[in-house]
């Protein structure tokens, strides 16, 4: 019996060649770009890892690395591991390849790191005399801040000032993009201006200002501060957003009767949803981490702040534990890194008008 | 039969009405409040808690004496970085109407309080209580001093020392004499500053210790310490003004080349953290030499590991700042936190009453045993609580009679802070002796103005 | 309907314009005020001088040497950072498969999103210079690089670091959706044409963000020359005043050194040169086109 060999057409046959060797080269070239964005993204993932550990770790008080080392021994093969596994194997043999992975990497972590965990550093949540070990009962009533009362006065001060930046920016930035007014070239050209106004300098000024109409010592006058100062940025990227809205949209909502306004809220808003959430987490980051004006404006009580408290934690005349500051660094960070991991995706949309081809 | 309804019901009614009838009115509270600002003070929480107990105890007695009248103290505890910047919230807070009634501050701050207006003279006060204050450590009053009267009563003080290694001595072959008699030849005036660096440098050289001497890597009081080794008198007491001796200052730079060249301090000690400076001292075959205090006690014996004094005394000592020259006098800082009341407050005479309630020396004594500070009346360091728990607060206490402050003047702050420029500048090697010199005296007229005087 | 039109604007408008006024220009016209007095620390004010621009003009000495560093700073941290190394980003993010690009766009914006007292915390453990920083750490045992003592030798590096990693973010945004609003089909033309991958970069993304290319350059050398509270937390002005921007030297002399007046006056000053920067630049880069034709109305 004589074989057969089957030959496919001479062209069809250098087709596939060269897409074979297309894809080998764009696999390639991603590996390089990708090994790049990893080696200049380490200076960034290390550290923050490294706070985590140090955070669950550290005992004397002092800044160790061993447990950084060791956790990053285990973690990184198991994440190059994985990486490999991807390219190689799907669906579900992926699924129970990349649960191994973990269990391994799981076990051989206990083994290691296991013995130097413990949670004392976080006891600044449910003890707020965080010296109690060293002073004893040194300790009057009040003494010592609470951390809850920071987080909860940082949330009010986060989330109150979000909604008046966004409220204010969206109106701003619509009318901005939709209506010529006389004064508009120079109200934007101003809004640029104002950003070369270094805030922080005029610090005095705001707060005489807030002393002369009675603004002071008060949260209100904290947040239409901290609020005013996003604006510039707010409206530029609102009305970046209405730039990219067809204007189709709300003519023909006029036209069937809706007056401007209910146009605005009920058919244009909508439409810019990922421009209102970009700016709503910005603010928010922006408030939550504000410590400036809070300690200027503010003389009462109840003005603690996470930021202060972080301050607070880590004053060093008399010797710092920096296993707690570490661990309230860790608590502080994390509705932030929350809150960005949500809309990340969102983020990336930003956009700023007339890009049009 | 109607009669006895009648006796029957009267009775009862009368017995209903004992019931129901309001009792005498309960004793109405009449509240005096009074506004206590102090810093949230990780190192010092008694400060201000103090206060509070002693507005306790009044209220006891008061309620014992059948007054109605209680007092409460509404305390409001600042989150500034440092008595610096808490003085400065102070000053604004008193700016616009908003000042306590008494408040706890740094001893330095004491000129700016008075010059604005918002410290009391307590001349009367003092003099009309004996009772409180008769017992009071004398040196101490200098700290409240200005313009030659006392505007506060001292809440604490601490000692700065250099604290040295003596196994590390040993390892290089010195007498047990010599370790132990090391803190006297000081004190004699036997053994210099430059004597110092040198120790260190053998030290060093023999591969006993990687630093020689550490000292704090920010701004304060520490360097004017080693400043009055060289003869550095920052206040000039007749005119109420700051100044500054060229010589002396020129000195002092040179020293720190000599110590930085030497390879005893660090060049890059300005920078360093907090952190590794306290990580330098920790065990063997770092430093020998920590400039510090006296409240670095407790954690130096959780991380060395010591049981008790003994034990801590076999392998640390304590130094004054060592003379420039042989025959000099050795020097010392501490840094008083003082009690001051508002001249303008309501209640001024109740407020000082109670600073001299919190001052008692059982209160007081709850302070400086926890936080190792020093107790401020003679009287406290007969309780047995020195002998057991503070040790080395009691040890610490004779090193007061060398011990200079800093001055009470409204700019020391800014002084402070120049001269800490220039110690910057001359360890780095940006500016050699000379130059660092003429910056900071610069510096100071042009901050200072006419409040410094320069001198040679 | 005038009316109408007017109630709009004052509703639109007018809240976003009263805060602007409030917080913005009302304090440079105090700021103006006090610059010409001798308020210090205790707020009060007992005479009018022109002393603080006559002791800018001729008794500082830091003055020229604070204007330089600010000069160098903003030029490295915009040039290599907050354009290039933005830039690059997009593009290599968008380059790769687009969840792992997603996944390091993510990591850059972290230094962004954390509370900056956080971030300079960090700095300051990973740049200690005995071996327990971070940096050592891994020079030492990798490279065999002594202990390097990046505060003290090359502050200037350091705060271009630690402000070029946050600003790199913003340009990375920018870019990457610009990147992203570029129409497909121009991509598979190119390729359909034989244009490699670089070439299509060339001719085809850079062109079209060559107009968000101009907006971030502006804006963010109005943010570098204003902004500080970066180098505050992590050299405090750096050894000396090797690291300290005009921004910080005027913050400084305010409130550490309670100078209230000079510092108003030295405000008064930046914001002087921010003005004009901004309007250089308005001109320059062809801002114009931030204000493209609102399509509907005229009043």
């Amino acid at each position: 019996m004589a074989v057969q060999t089957l030959e496919a057409p001479a062209g069809a046959e250098r087709w596939q060649m060269l897409a074979v060797r297309a894809r080998r080269r764009r696999r390639l070239t991603d590996s390089l770009l990708i090994g790049f964005l990893v080696t200049v993204s380490v200076p960034i993932i290390l550290p923050y890892f490294w706070m985590l550990t140090i955070s669950v770790s550290a005992k004397t008080g002092g800044v160790e690395s061993v447990v950084l080392w060791r956790a990053s021994g285990v973690l990184v093969p198991a994440v190059v591991a994985f990486g490999l596994l991807r390219l190689f194997v799907e669906g579900r043999r992926l699924l129970w390849g990349g649960l191994m992975i973990a269990a391994i990497a799981l076990v051989a972590l206990l083994l290691l790191v296991g013995q130097d965990l413990h949670a004392q550093n976080y006891r600044f949540l449910w003890n707020p005399d965080i010296v109690a070990d060293i002073r004893g009962r040194a300790t009057a009533e009040a003494q010592f801040p609470s951390v809850w009362v920071a987080f909860r006065n940082s949330l009010a001060l986060a989330v109150t000032q979000t909604a008046l930046v966004l409220t204010v920016s969206t109106l701003a930035g619509y009318y901005l993009s939709r209506f010529q007014f006389p004064g508009r070239s120079g109200f934007l050209q101003g809004l640029l201006v104002l950003h070369a106004f270094p805030a922080m300098t005029l610090i005095i000024p705001i707060f005489l200002l807030m002393y002369w109409s009675g603004l002071l010592d008060t949260l209100t006058g904290v947040i239409l501060v901290i609020a005013t100062l996003e604006l510039p940025f707010a409206i530029f990227i609102m009305k970046g957003f209405f730039d990219a809205v067809p204007w189709d949209i709300e003519m023909s909502a006029m036209t069937d009767g809706a007056s401007r306004r209910q146009a605005f809220l009920q058919v244009v808003l909508p439409q810019v949803k990922v421009g209102m959430l970009a700016v709503g987490v910005f603010a928010f980051i922006k408030g939550w981490e504000e410590y400036v004006f809070v300690r200027t404006l503010l003389f009462e009580k109840q003005n603690w702040v996470m930021s202060l408290y972080i301050f607070w934690v880590s004053e060093d005349i008399m010797g710092v534990d920096y296993g707690i500051v570490a661990a309230v660094a860790v608590f502080y960070i994390l509705p932030s890194l929350l809150l960005y991991i949500f809309c990340q995706k969102y983020l990336v949309q930003m956009t700023l008008g007339g890009i049009k081809g | 039969m109607k009669l006895r309804t009648l006796f029957l019901s009267t009775g009862l009614a009368l017995l209903g009405l004992g019931l129901v009838a309001p009792e005498a009115p309960a004793q109405e509270t009449r509240e005096v409040v009074l506004k206590l600002w102090s810093r949230a003070d990780r190192s010092g929480p008694l400060r201000a808690g103090n206060i509070v107990a002693a507005a306790d105890q009044l209220n006891r007695m008061l309620a014992a004496a059948g007054s109605e009248v209680r007092v409460k103290i509404d305390l409001f505890e600042s989150n500034a970085r440092g008595y610096d910047a808490d003085a400065l919230d102070l000053l604004k807070a008193f700016a616009v109407g908003k000042g306590p009634d008494l408040y706890v501050a740094a001893h330095e701050w004491i000129g700016a309080f008075v010059e604005a207006g918002y410290a009391w003279n307590l001349e009367e006060h003092i003099a009309a209580y004996p009772e409180f204050y008769d017992d009071m450590i004398p040196e101490l009053w200098k700290s409240v001093e200005y313009k030659g009267a006392r505007y506060g009563i001292p809440q604490d003080t601490e000692i700065r020392m250099f604290f040295y290694n003596k196994d590390m001595l040993r390892q290089i072959g010195k007498s047990e004499e010599f370790i132990e008699g090391l803190p006297e030849m000081v004190n004699r005036g036997e053994f210099t500053i430059y004597d110092l660096v040198d120790l260190a440098k053998e030290v060093v050289d023999a591969g006993v210790a990687k630093y020689g001497l550490v000292h704090r890597p920010n701004v304060g009081p520490d360097f004017q310490m080693l400043l009055a080794s060289f003869g550095f008198d920052p206040y000039d007491e007749e005119q109420g003004k700051l100044q500054a001796s060229r010589r002396a200052l020129n000195d002092f730079y040179d020293w720190l080349k000599y110590g930085v060249d030497a390879g005893v301090i660090p060049a890059n000690m300005t920078s360093w953290s907090w952190d590794a400076v306290h990580a330098s001292f920790r065990t063997e075959k770092t430093a020998f030499l920590k400039h510090h205090g006296i409240w670095n006690v407790p954690p130096q014996m959780k991380e060395f590991g010591f049981e008790g004094p003994e034990d801590y005394f076999r392998t640390i000592g304590w130094l004054n700042s060592p003379p420039a020259k042989k025959g000099g006098r050795p020097a010392n800082l501490s840094h008083p936190i003082i009690y001051v009341v508002n001249p303008q407050s309501e209640n001024r005479e109740l407020a000082a009453l109670l600073i001299a309630l919190a001052s008692q020396p059982y209160l007081n004594t709850l302070h400086a045993v926890s936080t190792a500070h020093l107790p401020i009346k003679y009287s406290q360091l007969g309780l047995p609580i020195f002998d057991t728990e503070g040790w080395a607060v009691k040890a610490a206490t004779p090193m007061l009679q060398y011990t200079t402050f800093m001055p009470n003047h409204a700019n020391v702050g800014q002084f402070n802070a120049i001269i800490y420029k220039g110690v910057q500048a001359v360890e780095t090697g940006r500016l050699d002796p000379k130059s660092a010199t003429d910056f900071v005296l610069d510096e100071l007229v042009n901050e200072i103005g006419d409040e410094v005087i320069i001198l040679d | 309907m005038a009316v109408r039109q007017r109630v709009n604007a004052l509703i639109f408008l007018g809240p976003a314009s009263l805060l602007l006024f409030f917080f913005f220009i009302a304090p440079v016209v105090v700021d103006l005020f006090v610059a010409f007095t001798d308020m210090g620390r205790t707020l009060k004010v007992t005479e009018f001088t022109t002393e603080n621009f006559e002791r800018m003009l001729t008794r500082d000495r830091r003055l020229s040497q604070t204007l330089a560093i600010t000069f160098v700073y903003v030029l490295s941290t915009l040039a290599v950072f907050n354009v290039t190394f933005g830039l690059i980003l997009a593009l290599v993010t968008t380059q790769v498969p687009d969840r792992i690009g997603g996944f390091f766009r993510a990591v850059w914006l972290l230094p962004r999103m954390s509370p900056s007292v956080i971030y300079a915390l960090l700095w300051a453990w990973v740049i200690d210079p005995n071996e327990r920083g971070l940096l050592n750490q891994i020079l030492m045992n990798t490279v065999g690089v002594g202990p390097i003592d990046l505060m003290n030798d090359r502050p200037m590096l350091l705060i271009v670091l630690a402000n070029g990693f946050i600003g790199a973010s913003m340009g990375m945004i920018i870019f990457t959706s610009a990147i992203r609003a570029i129409p497909q089909h121009l991509f598979y033309a190119a390729a359909a044409d034989g244009a490699g991958r670089l070439a299509i970069v060339w001719h085809i993304t850079l062109p079209a963000i060559r107009w968000p290319l101009s907006f971030i350059t502006v804006y963010q050398t109005l943010s570098l020359l204003v902004s500080f509270e970066y180098i505050w937390l992590i050299t405090d002005g750096g050894p000396f005043y090797d690291t300290t921007v005009y921004a910080l030297y005027v913050y400084k002399r305010a409130f550490e050194n309670g100078q209230y007046a000079y510092g108003a006056a030295l405000a008064l000053v930046l914001v002087a040169i921010g003005i004009a920067l901004a309007l250089l630049m308005w001109r320059f880069f062809d801002m114009k086109r931030l204000l493209q034709q609102p399509r509907i109305e005229v009043h």
